[in-house]
């Protein structure tokens, strides 16, 4: 099986513990990189072999915030070809709706209960798992 | 003796052809005579009949003229008038003498007699008007033009005079002349600045403009309107006046500075209409002026408040909802390190403290509740505002669906419901808080909820009934206040209510209820049509 190389955008450390936790019930191999806000995100996807098969990105971020990020990412020649999926607590309409105007993947909204959010996150991963993607 | 006769009889016979002559001469002479005769009566016939024609001519003139004609001798005896005449005065002088001084209305005596010095004097007079009486004691009013009559020897004899009665000009005139008083106290004691205007020059204003421009009435007449106006507004005003004035518009209605004597500026609403003349060309420019400073001054102010109170809105609505989002987090975090605790430790725990655990669960979850409720309630009137065509049967029917129906609770629909404006959001808001407080508040075996629709003239009337615990009447109003709940179980946060009211409130609609404790309620709200 191949190795699922991971990026989560995510300034709450105990959200970069609860997404780990849950990539660790899972059977897939994994390569997670943390990054805590858009700028790092970026500093991190522009060096070699560094790239992603996929972005989790959450909204509220200080510094670069998620859209921002999104924007400069689909923008990006080589890089826009990234599945990026949001991960947020906001399930504001504006937010959605410009979201999936620049481009994403996918848009999850935490859940309270850590049981839900396993459920979310493990369905997630494995789809993604199982897709062909591509690497410039 | 023979020469003498011979001389004798030549002289007899030069003689005899001499008187031949001359009786030939005379006999001319009595023709052309006669011929002259005849000339001179074919003339005279001719003349007389002249004479004849012109002086009944002139009788016609007399009896048809539609003006009175009456003569009289230099003691006012009336001696001829024409029907007209009779008419009016009412005498007939074939019937009864009529003396003038008898017709004189009791007041215009003097005036009657330095008219009449006037006629002796002169000869003539015109332009007579006094009032006069008539036989049945009626006053008209008469405007008279005479001369006198002479004889041959250029003696006064009598004196003639058309009358003409002007008893309904004179009473026209006196309508005209009230209705113009009425109108100028109307104009003058207008609050409103009235001007007109010819071709940009001032007519006439009134007081109000007066006062507001601080001109007098002497000033403006010799000023025109460019000389009142603000230079760089002068060019809006003259394309309309300009449009006026080809009678492509009737009137027009502007917002314009005025430049006041103290130099000072006034801001007025200023209408200005066409008057026409008979032709039908614009013959004046009327201009209705309504000081709009205070006006004005109350609208910044109004403006200024509303942007205020619109500001801090707003930063209330993105306050509750940064807050919210802000607390979201952490309490995520809460739960999931709750979870790990009972994951992780499991096997330390006893059974009293997995009692906590799910104690502590539940806080968390009406915690997120609450922030949620918060949430859309200070969304209510953040997201868009626009409005589409929303078909209510499908927003319920949608609802019925999704939410939470316990096995013994039942939801119908007793009749269509209509498609309203709005947007799905907030109807579909405040449909779903209704339906699922009247199922969540339900202690009967078998819940029953009905949702029914009236039509109004201007609004739907729709109602949501249950037949569960029901609502003091104490707390009708309470329940619609935020967080403002009549129930301590976990899942209730007082906020259902609040938004449910917001929504109506924010459609201008009203929303209230009847309840009986125990028996069930019925919520009302209506949505314009």
């Amino acid at each position: 099986m191949k190795t699922l190389s991971i990026l989560l955008i995510e300034d709450d450390e105990i959200e970069s513990i609860k997404f780990k936790r849950v990539l660790d019930t899972m059977v897939i191999k994994y390569n997670l990189t943390l990054a805590k806000n858009g700028e790092e995100a970026l500093i991190l996807v522009q060096e070699e072999n560094k790239i992603p098969d996929v972005i989790f990105l959450d909204l509220n971020m200080p510094k670069m915030n998620g859209t921002e990020f999104l924007k400069i990412l689909k923008n990006d020649t080589a890089l826009k070809y990234i599945p990026a999926m949001i991960l947020t607590t906001s399930n504001n309409r504006a937010d959605i709706l410009e979201c999936y105007a620049v481009g994403i993947a996918g848009y999850i909204l935490k859940p309270l209960r850590y049981e839900d959010y396993k459920e979310k996150i493990q369905v997630a991963v494995e789809y993604w798992s199982h897709n062909e993607l591509i690497k410039l | 003796m023979t020469k003498e006769i011979e001389i004798l009889k030549r002289a007899l016979a030069r003689e005899k052809e001499a008187r031949k002559q001359a009786e030939k001469i005379l006999e001319e002479k009595a023709s052309d005579l006669f011929q002259l005769t005849t000339d001179l009566r074919t003339a005279n016939e001719k003349l007389e009949g002249l004479v004849s024609e012109r002086t009944s001519e002139l009788e016609g003139v007399f009896e048809n003229i539609i003006d009175s004609y009456v003569v009289m001798n230099l003691s006012g005896d009336v001696l001829k008038m024409n029907d007209a005449a009779k008419e009016l005065f009412g005498y007939d002088i074939d019937k009864e003498p009529l003396n003038v001084l008898s017709l004189i209305y009791k007041e215009d005596i003097p005036y009657a007699m330095q008219s009449y010095q006037e006629l002796v004097k002169e000869g003539a007079f015109t332009n007579y008007n006094a009032r006069v009486y008539t036989k049945h004691r009626e006053v008209k009013n008469v405007q008279i033009n005479a001369s006198l009559i002479f004889n041959v020897k250029k003696e006064p004899i009598a004196a003639q005079g058309i009358v003409r009665d002007t008893t309904d000009q004179v009473k026209n005139q006196q309508i005209f002349e009230e209705q113009k008083k009425q109108l100028s106290v109307i104009v003058e004691n207008s609050s409103l600045g009235i001007v007109l205007t010819q071709y940009g020059k001032i007519v006439q204003t009134n007081g109000a403009f007066q006062q507001l421009l601080g001109f007098t009435a002497d000033e403006l007449v010799t000023m025109n309107v460019q000389d009142i106006s603000v230079k760089d507004e002068y060019h809006t005003s003259k394309e309309k006046m300009e449009a006026l004035n080809n009678g492509d518009i009737d009137s027009f209605s502007i917002q314009k500075k005025y430049r006041k004597k103290n130099g000072g500026v006034l801001t007025a609403k200023t209408n200005v209409s066409a008057v026409w003349d008979d032709m039908g060309n614009v013959k004046y420019q009327v201009a209705i002026i309504e000081d709009m400073t205070e006006q004005l001054k109350q609208q910044l102010k109004e403006k200024k408040l509303l942007n205020d109170l619109e500001k801090s809105n707003q930063e209330l609505n993105d306050y509750a909802h940064i807050v919210s989002h802000d607390l979201k987090s952490p309490l995520r975090s809460i739960s999931s390190l709750i979870s790990w605790l009972q994951e992780d430790y499991a096997q330390v725990f006893d059974e009293k403290a997995s009692t906590t655990f799910d104690m502590l669960h539940k806080k968390v979850d009406k915690m997120d509740q609450l922030i949620n409720g918060v949430l859309q309630y200070a969304s209510i009137d953040r997201i868009e505002k626009k409005v589409y065509d929303i078909n209510l049967n499908q927003i319920v029917q949608d609802i019925i669906e999704v939410i939470y129906i316990p096995e013994h609770a039942s939801i119908t629909i007793t009749n269509k419901l209509p498609t309203v404006r709005g947007d799905e959001f907030r109807l579909q808001q405040l449909f779903q808080n209704l339906i699922s407080n009247a199922i969540k508040y339900n202690d009967k075996k078998k819940g029953v909820v009905e949702i029914g629709c009236k039509e109004k003239e201007q609004f739907w009337e729709f109602s949501i009934k249950d037949n569960g615990i029901g609502v003091e009447h104490k707390y009708f109003k309470k329940i619609f206040n935020v967080f403002q709940s009549l129930e301590s179980e976990n899942n209730s946060t007082g906020i259902g209510l609040s938004i449910v009211k917001k929504i109506v409130d924010f459609y201008g609609g009203a929303i209230w209820l009847t309840s009986q404790l125990g028996e069930g309620s019925t919520f009302y709200f209506t949505l314009k049509k």
